[in-house]
C-alpha cells in the first residue's frame, strides 16, 4: 500500500490529467468523481514500483482510460451525447475552444484518447501505442481518422 | 496543425480537478487505508479469530514451556541431622521443592521457606535458623549428600559457607539409583546412603532400624564398626571435596 506522502504527491501531479481523461470519456461530473476516486484507489493498492516519473504518468493514463471504459461498460452507457458534460464545465459561451471540445467529445471513444494524448499531453504516436498497448500503425490510423472527422466538422486550421 | 493543438490545449486547460474533488478523494483513500488496517476483525472474523488463537497458543506454550524448564529439577541435596530434608534444584541452581523425610524435617519446613531461592541461600537460611540449630551438636553432625551431574562443583560451593565450615559437617555425593531406592523406603537419600555404608559393616542392620535412628547415631555405628577393624572404606569427606558414592 502506497504511503500518504506518495498519494498526496501523485494527487498534485496527475489530478488534472486524470480529470481530463475522465472528461473525454464520461457523461457527467458525478461519474467523473467516482472514476477519479477509483483511479487513486488503484494507485493506493498498487504494489509495484515505477521506473521513472514518465512510467508513473503513463500508468495513470492507462489506468484512467481503463477505469473509464470499465465504468461505461458497467453502466451500459455506451451511447451518450457529450453535451451534458461540456455544459457542466466552466467553458465560456462563444469560446472557440468549446466548439473544438464538442467536436472532440463527439469522436468515437478510441479516437478521443489518441487526440487527447497526442494534442494535449503531447505524447508521440509511438508512446501512445505503448500506453494503450496497441500497434503503432493502429494509433497512426486512429489519429488520421480522428483528424479527418475534426477537419470535416471544424474546417479551418484542421484542414 | 499547431493551431489545432492550441485550440485543444486551450479548451482542455479549463478542465481541471477541483480542490473539492481532490480533498474528497484523499479523505476517501485515508478512510480505505484505515479500514484495511483495522478492519480484519470485522471483515474476516474467522481468520482474525484463528490469528488470535494462534497467538494465544504460542503464548501459552511458551509460558508453559518456560515454567516446565524452571520447575524441572536436575540436582538434589539431602540435608540430614535428625531432621531429614531434601531439596530439588533446577538448572538455574534454584530450589524448586523442599521435602521433609521425617517428622523433624517436616516440622522445620513448616516455618522455614526454602523454595525459589538458590540452594546456597537455602542451606544458609536453614543453618541460620534458630529452631534448626538446636539439632546441630557434636553428637549429631550435619551430613549433606548431593545427587547431580555437577555434584563436585555444588559440594565445593556448599563447603565455602562459613556456618557450614564451622560445623563438623560431612559431604557426600550419591546417584539417582540410590535416591530412587531411598524414596521407595520413604527415607532421604542422604540417610539411605549412610544406611548402605553401615550395612557393609553390619549385615544385621535394616532400613527399618535406620528409620528410628538419627544421622548421628548411624554415623556413630559406622565409626564404631570401623574402629572394630572394618576394612571397607567409603568416600567420605569432612568439610572437603567429595567423590562419587552411591552403591546400593
Amino acid at each position: 500500500m502506497k504511503s500518504t506522502e506518495d498519494v498526496n504527491r501523485v494527487m498534485e501531479a496527475y489530478a488534472d490529467m486524470v480529470r481530463r481523461i475522465c472528461f473525454v470519456h464520461l457523461k457527467n461530473r458525478h461519474d467523473t468523481e467516482d472514476v477519479f476516486q477509483n483511479v487513486y484507489m488503484k494507485y493506493l493498492l498498487y504494489e509495484g514500483s515505477f521506473e521513472s516519473i514518465e512510467h508513473e504518468k503513463a500508468w495513470f493514463v492507462r489506468v484512467t482510460i481503463n477505469a473509464c471504459t470499465d465504468w461505461l461498460r458497467a453502466l451500459s452507457r455506451r451511447k451518450w451525447v457529450p453535451l451534458d458534460v461540456l455544459a457542466e464545465e466552466s467553458v465560456m459561451p462563444g469560446d472557440p475552444s468549446k466548439e473544438v471540445l464538442e467536436a472532440v467529445l463527439r469522436l468515437p471513444e478510441k479516437y478521443r484518447d489518441v487526440i487527447y494524448l497526442f494534442y494535449y499531453e503531447e505524447y508521440t504516436a509511438v508512446e501512445i501505442a505503448k500506453i494503450l498497448k496497441k500497434k503503432e500503425n493502429t494509433v497512426y490510423t486512429w489519429l488520421s481518422r480522428a483528424k479527418d472527422i475534426l477537419r470535416e466538422k471544424l474546417g479551418g486550421e484542421w484542414s | 496543425m499547431s493551431s489545432a493543438r492550441n485550440e485543444i490545449q486551450k479548451g482542455m486547460e479549463n478542465i481541471r480537478a477541483t480542490e473539492e474533488m481532490k480533498r474528497n478523494t484523499l479523505h476517501y483513500l485515508e478512510a480505505q487505508r484505515d479500514r484495511k488496517y483495522r478492519g480484519i476483525f470485522q471483515r474476516m472474523p474467522y481468520r482474525a479469530l484463528c490469528y488470535a488463537m494462534a497467538v494465544i497458543c504460542i503464548f501459552i506454550l511458551t509460558g508453559t514451556g518456560g515454567y516446565s524448564v524452571y520447575s524441572r529439577p536436575v540436582s538434589y541435596i539431602s540435608i540430614d541431622v535428625n531432621p531429614s530434608i531434601e531439596l530439588a534444584v533446577n538448572r538455574f541452581d534454584r530450589v524448586v521443592s523442599a521435602t521433609g523425610y521425617n517428622a523433624d524435617g517436616e516440622d522445620i519446613l513448616q516455618h522455614v521457606s526454602l523454595e525459589n531461592i538458590s540452594y546456597l541461600q537455602a542451606i544458609d537460611r536453614l543453618l541460620q535458623d534458630a529452631y534448626y540449630s538446636r539439632f546441630l551438636n557434636r553428637d549429631s553432625p550435619l551430613v549433606v549428600t548431593v545427587v547431580s551431574e555437577h555434584s563436585d562443583t555444588m559440594l565445593e560451593q556448599i563447603n565455602r559457607n562459613d556456618t557450614f565450615q564451622s560445623l563438623d559437617a560431612k559431604t557426600y555425593s550419591s546417584d539417582t539409583a540410590c535416591m530412587e531406592e531411598a524414596h521407595q523406603h520413604e527415607m532421604s537419600f542422604g540417610k539411605y546412603r549412610a544406611f548402605l555404608e553401615l550395612s557393609q559393616y553390619d549385615d544385621s542392620i535394616t532400613v527399618e532400624d535406620c528409620h528410628g535412628m538419627t544421622m548421628g547415631e548411624i554415623q556413630n555405628r559406622i565409626r564404631s564398626c570401623q574402629g572394630h577393624g572394618g576394612s571397607r572404606t567409603t568416600e567420605q569427606h569432612s568439610n572437603g571435596h567429595s567423590g562419587k558414592h552411591g552403591h546400593h
